[in-house]
């Protein structure tokens, strides 16, 4: 609140149509508030509405549900129970409840609520975009298979949100056969983080680790993207990726991508490609020469070992844990207790690497 | 002699009206701003599964640094609500930061805490670091015991020993909820330019708390925590969301935020000779990439929460808006190149020349503004049907901007179940207008005057505690 007296050297007609303007505005302003006080009240008053009749739908579909869960023969009990008004509520209540069930279940979940659904369909390709997104992915969660198209269309939606909606419900293990059209639009989120999209991909399961090693070893793809599918190969663990990965690590490369193939090698890798990662052991990138040292001491032999001993002492600390590592890794672990105990520049890394591998 | 005088004290009503309208002008974009922001927030929200995340390897590790000043008599608590936090890959380092409490202490019989190894992945100066200890019990759970340097320092210190590609940064005595993590992270999965994210503090004061997790949110008792709660709405409800809105965060809480930790490193980690140092690292940060053409983003992400104690004596109300106005000015000075530049964006262009002239100098401005209207009222010289009706505008205004506030809170996420409680914040959004937000303003510009005098330090923080009381922390 600030007081401010305007002192008044202007004529009274001036001042009076100063002051009336004013007195407009404390009105306006007036009715602004008493709007705000209004709408909070309306807002709260239609929750709680909201939430009762959810919560008495909720009571009365539960058991009909866990019912038709256990035997799916009792699904007419449930259609009984959703009256024609709160078919889209049942659609939401399906939607949180397929959340916490997998497998039989929640395909019992999905036909439960797939006679609902039909209304969503037009829903996908409305003119705003918080509503596309829900319908995208009620009907991703809920319609597939049935609804694909609609789901398909969602990669292609102007907003990234929805793209993304969409992505995710493709990415299923129980579709493999979306993974074409979800990796051909990886493009789309090149902004978000690897981790999360490698994720996505990776959930996909085995049946799509072939068009993964065909993306990794497409150099026309952009690094990013191919880094993303290195590390989603990662996490399958898809021993056929070696080859491709120790490929790649012989020509110049996006260091992204380097790392990606590195940490995808350390996982899946064999004896032979030890000597591509070798190569990479002294890059002037300080992270791909750490997970170059650390790739080595899972893929290298005993030889390597006194490499790895040189570098625990690199000036970047991030290359000497995971040289050190490295050195566990090769089963080196009674050299590594003997530089724990010894006063050697890397006596506490060695320490904190042991450690490690004792609580993994 | 006389007249001039007058003419002056008017200029000066012209420059008060001036940042009047300013002030809320800006007030009532960042609300108009934060209506659009908070809509699209909760359809992302509704889009995401926290489930699917918890349990996916999509979410990054994170280390949760916890400074810790004598903080003996609820570090234990606070640090157990922290090891039941759903998130896939954490750990928690809590820097004891020379406490003569027995924080340590009780830390090290809580969770048998023992030496260990580990090697430091920085080197950003701090006091001395003494030992560091790992529970035997909680694998993730690890104490570094240093030499007092203030928090800045505990912060620069737990950095030094992080391994993980994010931190967050928080105080010891915050409760996050069970999902602030998954949600605070969000932004560092949507957009590979995010280098911080701050989540929102709500007061904790009138809660019930359980083994560390508030399970039943009411106002507080005290008038004067109320105020605070209406007014951290609207700091962050309507002014974070609204600034994150055109991409001009400059602020990220101390108590509560995330952080990419090579660049923090990059751009040397939190400065140790402010008391403001959350603001001023987010200031450097932004001022750090611009600089060197890298593009980065801060995001305020509403949903995540820390419950924090607010002050509920006016004295140590009075210090914590003293140090606050001392942090601002300090990290505003210190970067004032920022100030109209558009090499820092929508930061420098907008969001730093509003913290710069409109809650730097605003103080000095209200303040003085107050002087003014007294003397022009004595001497006669104000027209007193105006002064009223300016008043009654500006109270109106006020309640306007808080119920707004009030109003967006119900929108999004309705903390306070109870009804008596949405009409006792509108109530409070009428009553602050007389007084308290007067002695805010005192207490700022003192903040202003012993930033001048380099007076420095955080002044005795007296807190109750959730469960306990008369804490004392000064970290």
């Amino acid at each position: 609140m600030l007081p401010v007296p305007l002192q008044v050297p202007v004529a009274p007609t001036l001042q009076d149509a100063g002051l009336l303007a004013l007195i407009a505005v404390i009105v306006a302003l007036l009715v602004v508030t008493l709007a705000f006080s209004a709408y909070t009240v309306v807002l709260r008053l239609r929750h709680e509405a909201r939430r009762r009749l959810r919560a008495r739908l909720a009571g009365a579909w539960e058991g009909p549900v866990l019912r038709a869960l256990a035997d799916p023969d009792l699904a007419p009990q449930v259609h009984g129970a959703v009256e024609a008004r709160y078919r889209l509520h049942f659609v939401q209540f399906a939607l949180e409840y397929s959340r916490r069930v997998r497998g039989e279940e929640r395909r019992t979940l999905r036909a439960l609520a797939r006679p609902y659904l039909a209304p969503l369909a037009g829903r996908a390709s409305s003119r705003r975009a918080e509503v596309r997104v829900r319908a995208v992915q009620t009907l991703g969660a809920l319609g597939l298979p049935g609804y694909e198209r609609e789901v398909l269309a969602g990669l292609d939606d102007p907003s990234p949100v929805v793209a993304m909606v969409a992505a995710r419900s493709l990415a299923r293990a129980e579709f493999p056969e979306h993974a074409a059209p979800v990796l051909a639009r990886l493009h789309r989120f090149d902004g978000w983080s690897p981790r999360f999209l490698a994720a996505m991909l990776a959930a996909m399961g085995p049946q799509i680790a072939g068009e993964l090693r065909r993306g990794l070893a497409d150099e026309g793809q952009p690094a990013w993207v191919r880094a993303v599918e290195a590390e989603a190969l990662r996490i399958q663990k898809d021993l056929g990726a070696a080859d491709v990965a120790a490929r790649l690590l012989g020509q110049p490369q996006d260091p992204d991508l380097l790392i990606a193939a590195l940490r995808l090698l350390e996982v899946v890798g064999r004896p032979e490609h030890a000597a591509a990662v070798r190569a990479l052991c002294g890059s002037a990138h300080v992270m791909v020469r750490a997970y170059a040292l650390h790739s080595l001491g899972t893929l290298g032999d005993e030889g390597d070992v006194p490499r790895l001993i040189e570098a625990m002492e690199d000036p970047s600390p991030w290359v000497a844990i995971h040289a050190a590592r490295g050195v566990r890794q090769a089963g080196a672990e009674q050299l590594l207790a003997h530089l724990a105990a010894s006063d050697h520049p890397s006596a506490l890394l060695a320490a904190q690497v042991m450690e490690e591998g004792r609580v993994a | 002699m006389s007249e001039l005088l007058w003419a002056a004290v008017l200029a000066f009503n012209y420059l008060v009206l001036f940042y009047f309208i300013a002030l809320n002008t800006v007030y009532l974009g960042t609300s108009f701003l934060a209506f659009g922001a908070l809509r699209r927030h909760a359809v992302r929200m509704k889009s995401l599964d926290l489930t699917d995340l918890i349990t996916s390897q999509a979410a990054p590790p994170i280390t949760l640094l916890a400074p810790a000043y004598n903080e003996g008599r609820t570090c234990v608590e606070s640090v157990r609500s922290l090891l039941t936090l759903e998130y896939p890959d954490y750990e928690i380092v809590v820097i004891n930061d020379g406490s003569t409490d027995g924080t340590l202490e009780r830390m090290t019989e809580a969770f048998e805490l023992e030496a260990a190894s580990r090697v430091p992945t920085a080197d950003l100066p701090t006091a001395e670091v003494r030992q560091v200890l790992r529970s035997r019990r909680y694998r993730t759970l690890w104490v570094i015991d240093k030499a007092n340097g203030g928090k800045a320092d505990a912060l620069n210190a737990g950095i030094n020993f992080c391994q993980t590609p994010l931190f967050c940064g928080m105080d010891a005595d915050s409760l996050l909820e069970p999902q602030a993590l998954i949600r605070v992270v969000r932004p560092f999965l949507e957009d590979g330019a995010t280098v911080a994210a701050g989540g929102i503090l709500r007061i904790v004061n009138g809660c019930k708390v359980e083994r560390g997790r508030v399970v039943d949110v009411r106002l507080p008792g005290s008038l004067l925590a109320r105020f605070q709660v209406l007014e951290y709405l609207r700091a962050f409800l309507s002014g974070r969301m609204g600034w994150d809105a055109i991409d001009a965060t400059l602020v990220v809480s101390g108590a509560f935020g995330i952080f990419k930790r090579s660049a923090v490193v990059d751009a040397g980690g939190y400065a140790t000779d402010t008391v403001g140092e959350d603001m001023e690292l987010i200031v450097r940060l932004r001022r750090h990439c611009a600089e060197r053409g890298v593009t980065c983003r801060v995001h305020f992400v509403p949903d995540p929460v820390a419950w924090t104690e607010c002050p509920e004596s006016i004295r140590v109300l009075a210090r914590q808006r003293d140090r606050w106005q001392r942090g601002l000015l300090q990290s505003l000075m210190r970067h004032r190149v920022m100030l109209f530049n558009p090499r820092y964006g929508t930061a420098g262009v907008i969001a730093f020349p509003y913290f710069f002239f409109l809650e730097m100098l605003g103080p000095v401005i209200e303040l003085l503004g107050y002087v003014a209207f007294v003397a022009l009222v004595l001497a006669g010289r104000a027209e007193l049907l105006f002064v009223v009706a300016f008043l009654c505008a500006s109270v109106v205004l006020g309640m306007a901007l808080s119920i707004s506030a009030v109003a967006l809170e119900e929108l999004s996420f309705r903390r306070y179940p109870r009804f008596l409680d949405l009409l006792r914040l509108f109530g409070l959004g009428f009553l602050e207008n007389f007084g308290y937000r007067q002695l805010n303003a005192f207490w700022r510009l003192r903040g202003t005057i012993s930033a001048f005098r380099g007076v420095t330090g955080w002044g005795i923080m007296t807190r109750k505690g959730f469960a306990v009381s008369d804490r004392e922390t000064a970290t």
